[in-house]
């Protein structure tokens, strides 16, 4: 009885310092790495670590979801020593914040497109992780040959093929209005099409106002001439509000009751896992607006920042996830796009990857999130939100005031 | 001077002062004053930072003043306030509803046997999974969600349940699934307490129908009503999480409650003394609230003694017809059966592999087994769950070691009256305080010390959120038995078995009531992990509230991780539902 006893509380005295142990309270220095992914994205990027082989330090992931900008400024031994920055457009406003990049990672941040936002007096902040293509739509190449039509080469032309598609009792559009982004992505895609100057300056100006342009005023009406035609969205407006990013590729490719889809790169695993027919997926990129002009690519993507102060295991894990070959895991897994690489992904990727790769291509980076407040969930997103339920499937009679109450809404965020 | 009692004359002389007077104090021992030390230091940490952001919620640039309550001018805010004022009168709909479940179970006595575990599972798992579990049976698709698929075949289309509007009826579906059972039980639990002589005397007098519920129930079960309604009203305040899991991004603006609206505007970086004045506002609502709960409670002392012996079985309630008992028990069936659904969907779509939990409902027979719970484990599902274990381990451990002197203290350490008083209304104002009042004092602290996203910082602010409670309920147990019935145990051979059990009896339900409610909450918290920890300390609520970004596509591991966060609270409160309900109501039998 005695030893047993003894036994038990060996026992229990063993998993009281098992417990406290400084990993489970917390307290031993891993590297931490702060992401927005969450579901396959994140298991997706285990699977990077994963590849990554041994290392001399524990790596812990921390999701942070849509919360990632609080990453900075908590200082705390838990703080993240990595952060995997969706909006690259934040990393100008939290210089201070962040620690420069080691002097032979620092070009990897002066490629195109990225230096304006990572760089600043010379000095580099950031990284590439992940590139995303947000000028993509996804179809279903049987619907467009049961009604002979072809992929549009210009607005107009999409215009058009919708009103066939919906003659043939075909729903178009498949609208993920639940996610904001959605519906930036789509104006932002228009404003760059017609106005790329305006959206340039709108992108990097300090103060930026985009009420007062008038030709956002004229992405809109464009956007909700499209939106606003009767059966145009699949299960109408009030469907495509609660509908997610995933819904509405569920909705083309795995209940087959739409034709097409906004969506990034990195639709593509959803769009393989949910697709009742793996064969019958296609993509475009979206359509120049005017004849002549060039086709808009928004860009967005994932930069590695490191919090100050940092640590060398944190630099060495930058340098070893920067490595050419590190995301092949997950480009294995689909919806991967590394900054200038243009092979070893599906066909589909591969055109996006060729355009982002081309020179002369009109690319920008996504506009909302360089608008900071403006073009987040309570500025740009709620306002074309509203604007939605204002037009979505109504006729285009209503699009001018709709158009008109969204920039009368977009001053109030201003202020 | 002199006094007259009981025919006996006391006569009071006075005895002549000689030399100085002696400097001394009168003999109150300060010893037991020392077993509040412990909850004063933990209670400080929320003291100090609700004082703050009181402070903060005045302190205008020009000095005093409520200038930052001009944030409720704000349209946006003054929506939230009215859906919290919504979420109110929910709440006492429900409080109704289930006074009247509650009759209706104990005028047919077989429904409560069936009744009872159902009603339990939905009390014990955390709100974000019953919001889970409703968006699965409301989803807008034919293919997946429950109700579209049965309305679309009985009427050609269905209305998109989370639609603008319709997505009240989700909310408040999920909410009365989760506190019915609680509401339920203790109304039981009061109607079981009325004595039968009572009962007998009215049925005799042949009061029937709302005559007798004026005369009989309602006036007795007073002070359970107080209790329930407070407990049920704080918890309509404070819907958090729900609308964040509940409603699509779309419409979040619109379903907007106070306590949210308060966290999008720190986040967003607004002016901190306009955010804290969110928090007074959101403060005086439940104050409010609870005052009103409270004031139930006033009509008969807080603490009752518990009946102690138990009713003799032979003097019971005459046994119902067999025809009643028939009823009873077809009814109860049905609804245990109507009530236990949403949790039969839920494990359902968790046993579907990911893609077809996506594609089809819960009801499919395609893609079973285990691969959503594989899917769940790969994104950390169980280095969580032994996060949440240790978490809410520590959190029981320290409120147990720190309630039980306090309350002992408050019940028997002879406090002059004021203070017992004073201490006791603090607990109830604290008991009652949203998180929102303490939340961004109390991160920022947290990560100045350098303990942000520690376990042990996230576990104390646990116990310290509750030690109010649990101190309110353990004084009241405490309360209804006298010391002097310990030491006689202690002392007499004699009467030594019976008073023990006594003791027992009394102290032992509050205690487990105490434990296993604390276990649980800390268990499902999703609101303190979520505002406080900061980036780190991920409970399992929170990798649940990470898979759950993207709903539809991902049912499958949302389903699976809410399962495995399920089993160990609802195990917990099946096991102990009797005691903790015992516990709950020993304060306020009638």
């Amino acid at each position: 009885m005695r030893s047993s006893r003894r036994a038990f509380l060996g026992a229990a005295a063993t998993l009281v310092v098992a417990g406290c142990s400084s990993d489970v309270l917390g307290l031993r220095r891993s590297v931490r790495i702060a992401v927005s992914w969450s579901g396959q994205e994140l298991r997706a990027f285990h699977k990077v670590l994963d590849g990554l082989g041994p290392l001399d330090y524990p790596v812990e992931v921390v999701p942070l979801g849509d919360d990632i900008s609080t990453a900075f400024g908590a200082r705390s031994t838990r703080r993240p020593d990595i952060v995997m920055l969706p909006q690259p457009g934040l990393v100008p406003r939290h210089l201070r914040d962040l620690e420069p990049m080691p002097d032979d990672l620092a070009p990897l941040g002066r490629a195109r497109l990225w230096k304006d936002l990572l760089v600043h007096q010379s000095t580099t902040y950031g990284v590439p992780f992940k590139t995303a293509h947000k000028s993509a739509v996804w179809y279903r190449p049987s619907v467009f040959a049961q009604v002979g039509v072809q992929p549009p080469r210009l607005w107009s032309e999409w215009l058009t093929l919708n009103q066939t598609l919906t003659q043939a009792g075909i729903a178009p559009l498949s609208l993920a209005a639940g996610d904001g982004w959605v519906l930036t992505d789509f104006l932002e895609n228009v404003l760059l099409g017609i106005a790329p100057a305006v959206y340039e300056n709108l992108a990097t100006a300090t103060d930026p106002r985009p009420s007062r342009q008038p030709q956002f005023a004229e992405a809109l009406r464009l956007v909700g001439t499209m939106w606003s035609a009767p059966d145009a969205l699949a299960g109408g407006m009030e469907r495509s509000l609660v509908q997610q990013f995933p819904d509405a590729l569920v909705e083309v490719f795995g209940h087959r009751r739409a034709a097409m889809v906004l969506a990034s790169d990195f639709a593509e695993p959803v769009v393989r896992s949910f697709a009742a027919d793996p064969s019958d997926i296609e993509l475009f990129t979206f359509p120049p607006m005017t004849p002549g002009a060039a086709a808009p690519v928004v860009v967005g993507g994932d930069v590695m920042v490191l919090p100050k102060p940092t640590t060398d295991d944190a630099r060495d894990l930058v340098r070893r996830l920067a490595a050419p070959n590190a995301a092949d895991p997950w480009i294995r897994e689909g919806g991967f796009l590394v900054d200038g690489r243009v092979a070893g992904y599906s066909s589909e990727l591969t055109r996006l990857a060729e355009q982002l790769a081309k020179p002369g291509e009109q690319l920008q980076f996504d506009l909302s999130d360089r608008l900071g407040r403006l073009g987040d969930i309570n500025g740009l997103w709620r306002v074309l939100t509203d604007f939605l339920i204002k037009v979505g499937g109504r006729g285009a009679a209503v699009v001018p005031e709709a158009v008109d109450a969204a920039v009368r809404e977009l001053r109030k965020v201003e202020g | 001077m002199g006094l007259q009692t009981n025919g006996l004359t006391l006569e009071v002389v006075g005895r002549e002062v000689s030399g100085r007077p002696v400097p001394g104090k009168p003999r109150r021992p300060a010893g037991p004053y020392l077993l509040a030390l412990p909850a004063l230091l933990l209670s400080s940490l929320l003291i100090v930072p609700i004082c703050v952001t009181v402070v903060a919620a005045f302190r205008t640039p020009g000095g005093f003043g409520i200038g930052n309550f001009a944030v409720m001018r704000d349209p946006g805010a003054l929506h939230a306030v009215g859906n919290s004022l919504l979420w109110v009168l929910v709440a006492f709909a429900i409080v109704a509803v289930g006074f009247f479940l509650a009759l209706f179970s104990y005028r047919l006595p077989a429904v409560t046997s069936l009744l009872q575990p159902a009603l339990v599972i939905p009390f014990a798992v955390s709100i974000l999974v019953s919001g889970a579990t409703f968006r699965l049976i409301f989803d807008p698709t034919p293919e997946r969600g429950t109700v579209t698929a049965v309305w679309t075949r009985l009427f050609g289309s269905s209305p998109v349940w989370l639609g603008p509007g319709l997505f009240w009826l989700v909310l408040v579906s999920a909410f009365g699934w989760t506190w019915l059972g609680y509401v339920v039980s203790l109304f039981r639990a009061g109607l079981d307490a009325i004595p039968d002589d009572v009962t007998r005397t009215i049925t005799a007098e042949g009061v029937k129908g709302w005559r007798r519920l004026r005369a009989l129930e309602i006036p007795l079960l007073r002070p359970i009503t107080g209790v329930v309604t407070l407990t049920v009203v704080i918890a309509a305040v404070r819907v958090f999480d729900l609308v964040l899991i509940v409603v699509p991004g779309s419409m979040q603006s619109s379903a907007d409650v106070l306590g949210l609206n308060w966290w999008r505007t720190t986040t967003s970086g607004d002016n901190p003394g306009r955010t804290a004045a969110l928090g007074v506002v959101l403060f005086a609502i439940v104050a409010a609230a609870g005052v009103i709960g409270v004031r139930g409670l006033r009509r008969r002392r807080w603490a009752m003694p518990v009946t102690v012996v138990p009713p003799d079985p032979s003097l019971g309630r005459p046994k119902p017809s067999k025809r009643v008992r028939r009823t009873g028990w077809v009814v109860g069936f049905a609804v245990s059966l109507v009530w236990i659904f949403p949790a039969v969907v839920l494990v359902a779509t968790a046993l579907h592999s990911p893609r077809e939990a996506g594609l089809h409902g819960w009801w499919s027979l395609s893609g079973l087994g285990f691969s959503s719970f594989t899917a769940a484990a790969n994104v950390g599902l169980f280095r969580a769950l032994l996060s949440t274990v240790l978490i809410a381990g520590a959190a029981t451990l320290v409120l147990l070691v720190i309630a039980v002197p306090t309350a002992y203290l408050v019940a028997w350490g002879g406090l002059p009256q004021w203070l017992g008083r004073v201490v006791t209304s603090a607990f109830v104002v604290l008991a009652v305080t949203p998180v929102q009042m303490y939340a961004a004092p109390l991160r920022d602290a947290i990560g100045a010390t350098g303990l942000a996203g520690s376990r042990i910082a996230l576990a104390l602010v646990h116990a310290a959120a509750g030690l109010p409670f649990a101190v309110l309920l353990l004084r009241s147990a405490f309360a209804s038995a006298p010391p002097a019935l310990v030491s006689e145990a202690l002392q007499g051979p004699a009467r030594q078995s019976a008073v023990l059990a006594t003791v027992q009896r009394t102290y032992r339900p509050a205690l487990v009531a105490v434990a296993v409610l604390e276990f649980a909450l800390v268990w499902n918290d999703f609101i303190v992990g979520f505002l406080i920890s900061g980036p780190g300390t991920t409970p399992l609520s929170l990798v649940l509230w990470g898979e759950a970004r993207q709903f539809s596509a991902a049912s499958g591991t949302v389903a699976a991780a809410a399962v495995v966060a399920s089993i160990v609270p609802a195990v917990l409160l099946l096991s102990f539902w009797q005691t903790v309900v015992r516990g709950l109501t020993a304060g306020s039998r009638p």
